[in-house]
């Protein structure tokens, strides 16, 4: 189906006034241009264009919502400016990011971790885990300084640098001491098993051990069931990383 | 044979086979192996012996999925006989999934060992994974014990590989102890052991019966139309009853289920053209069951000759039929009969074969065939047979056939069993709501039974029920 942007006034017009409990199957023309737009970067810069003009004052969340999951297929660059505006409004934030974490433009990335260091509570969780879900590099020194915070936030830091994985990180991870905060602590330990195993894919095997004797090291003298769990956690992976006759 | 004579050529079996298993030299699972670093084996070995069950898992993981080549392998399994039973039964197993022959020598010598049956069971399915031809006797001896060590060896002749495996237990299957004889052709038959299929043929007219019922068994499993004229002298050596009946179904379902099943039917109706009176009147009831218009031309041939016994069976093979293909020749003849015994088999056959699931007719021309069926009875019982029958048929029309009969003092109860069977569907029951309540106030207000009762008042507040399982016997 050609993108026939005329036929899209109507339901534009709808979207604006739209509010929970509307009729949203009235979108169906917005959804089919789309879909329509994905190989017509004209039509897709005129549509993102439409979509992310709603994303101002005077149009309600649920209508913000949809524009977000529409940008998030076909957002890019342009839509970075009016996505990261609702980054630190509480309401907005969540759907936001969902575009932006979606968005494959560097642009996106930057809005992120520049809101990261403005916002707080909840939202900072947010961003460190859209960082994350990024796999962003770049951000790691700033997540890591968040490891000794407040405990949400010390556990959300550690998570993406698990999932984050990369040498700094993992270095990163290493080098948090003094975390007296037990749910902080057990999800540094997850996440430095992460960075091991991920290693251990690379074929890194002295470097995933080191990780995981550290890991076994320090959990020995844990009785608690995640010390344990860490315990069995790291003794697998360093059976794995002395095994040279299979593949991780 | 004692029992004392059986440990005693078990023991030698098994001393034989771990003999020979030490002097062929053994093939490594994989040729590529490189070997496995010591520490990480004796790691292993380390978690093997740990009282922790997670532990051990993780030791047990590696044994299974890791630490690849013999060396390894035979340092594990050199601790089988260190261990307590428990954990020779767990790591056994590990060694059995990790495929590697060469733990086979330490597998036998703890089945020649232990006592234990859990454990012998467990050696004797490491051996039918790890085994080959070469372990078939020791299987085949642990056969005659008692469950589970019976069981296992059953499965492990099943998995064993190699290709001398099939001849040995088809020999085993012509002249090994007469009491074992079927199971090994139900092992042939679990192996899908299609060059064992002229063997198969062979047993199915043995001499003894439980070899042939076995036999036929097989051949129904993956038997084809090659195997058909085969069958049919098994079914012709079968004695009357229940073996005669077996024997059927099984050429049956390799004429109506198997791969080739419309070959296979021909096949069948070329041996029927090809016997003498005698045969061709065994193997009527066969034809039926398989149908087909071959078959039919024969039936009808049957039911139109005026020799009454001639008729008599035709009528006795249509109501064999598989299918409602018969119907309206059902519904022209039961017309025409005045005979009582002829109208009620025809009746009986009718209320048979309407709502039969893969009768290639539509729900709608099922009930309508029941209805025509309902219409033509004229004795209560055949009535009440009809309407237990129609909740085969799972539409809201049936339902609407059968709620009349809720107020016939005479028919009530099967009319309630039928509109409670078909509560039981929320499908059907959900899309017409008002109408079932209506129907199961008034099954309630009916029925003395009780299951009934229970059933109706649950249906009606939107619960499950729950089939109670036959009991086992």
């Amino acid at each position: 189906m050609a993108y026939d942007p005329a036929s899209l006034d109507k339901p534009f017009e709808i979207l604006k006034a739209f509010d929970w409990g509307g009729d949203a199957s009235a979108f169906q023309p917005i959804d089919a241009a789309v879909v329509a737009a994905h190989a017509d970067p004209a039509a897709r810069a005129d549509l993102e264009k439409r979509l992310a003009t709603l994303l101002g004052a005077g149009t309600s969340r649920a209508a913000k919502e949809y524009v977000c999951r529409k940008l998030s297929l076909i957002g890019t660059a342009a839509s970075v400016p009016s996505l990261a505006a609702l980054l630190p409004e509480k309401d907005h934030s969540h759907m936001a990011r969902f575009a932006l974490e979606r968005i494959n433009a560097a642009e996106a990335t930057e809005a992120l971790r520049k809101a990261l260091g403005t916002v707080l509570g909840d939202l900072k969780i947010g961003m460190i885990s859209s960082l994350a879900g990024r796999g962003d590099a770049a951000s790691v020194p700033a997540i890591a300084a968040l490891l000794s915070g407040e405990s949400k936030t010390a556990v959300a830091a550690a998570d993406a640098l698990g999932r984050i994985h990369t040498p700094e990180a993992c270095q990163a991870l290493a080098a948090a001491g003094g975390i007296t905060d037990k749910a902080a602590g057990s999800a540094i330990a997850d996440a430095r098993l992460a960075c091991a195993e991920s290693l251990l894919r690379q074929g890194k095997r002295a470097e995933a051990k080191a990780i995981y004797t550290s890991l076994s090291e320090s959990a020995a003298a844990g009785t608690t069931p995640t010390a344990k769990a860490t315990r069995l956690a790291a003794a697998r992976g360093i059976l794995a990383c002395l095994d040279t006759t299979t593949t991780s | 044979m004692t029992v004392l004579a059986r440990r005693h050529r078990s023991t030698i079996v098994l001393m034989w086979a771990v003999l020979t298993c030490l002097s062929c030299g053994l093939r490594p699972a994989a040729a590529a192996d490189t070997a496995a670093p010591q520490d990480a084996v004796q790691m292993t070995v380390d978690f093997l012996a740990k009282d922790d069950q997670a532990f051990r898992a993780i030791g047990l993981d590696r044994v299974r999925y890791g630490l690849k080549g013999e060396a390894a392998t035979k340092q594990f399994a050199g601790l089988l006989s260190k261990l307590a039973p428990a954990r020779q039964l767990e790591l056994t197993a590990a060694l059995a999934d990790r495929g590697d022959r060469a733990a086979l020598p330490a597998t036998l010598a703890l089945l020649m060992a232990s006592q234990e049956p859990a454990v012998r069971a467990a050696a004797i399915h490491a051996v039918g994974s790890l085994g080959s031809g070469t372990e078939v006797a020791v299987l085949k001896t642990s056969l005659a014990a008692a469950d589970p060590e019976k069981a296992a060896a059953r499965r492990a002749l099943t998995i064993l590989r190699g290709n001398d495996v099939t001849p040995l237990i088809v020999e085993a299957a012509k002249v090994g102890e007469p009491g074992l004889r079927p199971t090994f052709i139900d092992i042939l038959a679990d192996r899908r052991a299609v060059s064992a299929l002229p063997d198969l043929l062979a047993a199915a007219v043995d001499g003894d019966p439980a070899v042939r019922t076995a036999a036929m068994r097989a051949l129904a499993r993956f038997g084809g139309p090659e195997q058909v004229a085969g069958m049919v002298q098994g079914v012709l050596k079968a004695a009357s009853g229940g073996e005669r009946d077996e024997a059927e179904r099984s050429l049956v379902t390799v004429c109506t289920q198997n791969p080739g099943k419309e070959k296979a039917a021909e096949a069948l109706l070329t041996q029927f053209k090809a016997a003498d009176d005698a045969t061709k009147e065994t193997l009527l009831t066969v034809l039926a069951r398989v149908g087909g218009d071959g078959a039919l031309a024969i039936v009808d041939g049957l039911i139109a000759d005026a020799n009454a016994g001639k008729r008599r069976l035709g009528l006795t093979a249509l109501a064999k039929w598989p299918d409602a293909t018969v119907s309206q020749r059902l519904l022209d003849l039961l017309g025409k009969s005045q005979d009582p015994t002829e109208r009620e088999l025809l009746l009986a056959t009718l209320i048979r074969i309407a709502p039969l699931p893969d009768n290639k007719l539509k729900d709608k021309q099922k009930l309508e065939l029941l209805e025509k069926t309902m219409s033509l009875c004229k004795r209560d019982e055949d009535r009440r047979r009809v309407l237990e029958r129609a909740n085969a048929i799972r539409t809201i029309e049936t339902l609407r056939f059968v709620a009349p009969y809720l107020d016939d003092p005479n028919l009530a109860e099967p009319a309630c069993l039928s509109v409670v069977e078909l509560a039981h569907h929320r499908t059907i029951r959900d899309a017409n709501k008002d109408e079932f309540t209506k129907a199961l106030d008034k099954v309630l207000g009916t029925t003395k039974n009780e299951e009934l009762i229970e059933r109706a008042e649950r249906y009606k507040q939107g619960q499950t029920w729950e089939r109670k399982k036959p009991a086992k016997s």
